[in-house]
């Protein structure tokens, strides 16, 4: 499943940041890429279908990934759920 | 185990089976996977694959990995990092990999045989690094130097 929500934590500051919104927003971008995406696939001789796959896959993965930096005074803390 | 080979020489001994059927259930005990003491189940004794991969980075005050990390030379306190990785993530990365062209594979070879890697980037295949990934569930890494604690491992 593709990530629906990242946080992002610096010192007490908080962002929620609902990404399927941001997807539904990138998606007539994508749409657009699309076509040269394609293109450039084929000029690589990359199977389109299977380059779209795997990024797919990557995207999906990204599920749980957690990072967090805390220098003793500054804390960042990011979560993609 | 142990109980069941002395239940076969038990066996031998009273009489119940012939030399040569005590030498094949014995052979035959041999090439099972030894089960756990308690008697439990090989569902119970198999390890759940791991889900995600941990690096965990603690410095000190002064130590120069902190100043890596941070980018800075003077601290107000340790520093920490925390890093989880799903292995999705890793197969996921894998896969793309697997879909650099052959133009590509020959100029990245060639790039690592400068610097001294001899590592040929064709001949990785994904079933083979799903076994290396698979593998990395028994993995862990404990480095302590200079002030500073890394660690490696899954979970």
């Amino acid at each position: 499943m593709i990530p629906v929500l990242l946080t992002i934590r610096v010192q007490s500051f908080r962002l929620w940041i609902p990404l399927i919104v941001v997807w539904i927003l990138l998606l007539p971008l994508v749409l657009v890429l699309l076509p040269f995406a394609v293109v450039a696939c084929l000029i690589a001789r990359i199977n389109p279908l299977q380059a779209l796959l795997a990024f797919w896959r990557l995207l999906s993965a990204l599920c749980g990934t957690e990072i967090e930096v805390n220098d003793g005074k500054n804390v960042v803390a990011i979560r993609i759920f | 185990m142990n109980e069941r080979r002395r239940e076969v020489l038990q066996m031998l001994a009273a009489g119940k089976i012939t030399a040569d059927e005590a030498e094949g259930l014995l052979a035959a005990l041999e090439k099972e996977p030894s089960a756990p003491a308690t008697g439990g189940s090989a569902e119970t004794s198999a390890k759940p694959k791991p889900k995600y991969l941990r690096v965990v980075v603690e410095a000190s005050e002064k130590s120069p990995i902190g100043e890596a990390i941070t980018g800075k030379s003077e601290r107000h306190g340790p520093a920490k990092v925390n890093v989880r990785v799903p292995m999705q993530l890793l197969r996921a990365g894998v896969k793309l990999a697997s879909l650099i062209g052959p133009q590509a594979t020959v100029a990245v070879n060639d790039a690592l045989r400068e610097k001294g890697f001899t590592l040929d980037l064709s001949q990785l295949k994904p079933e083979n690094l799903e076994e290396l990934i698979d593998g990395l569930g028994d993995m862990t890494v404990d480095v302590h130097d200079d002030g500073a604690k890394v660690a490696v491992f899954c979970e």
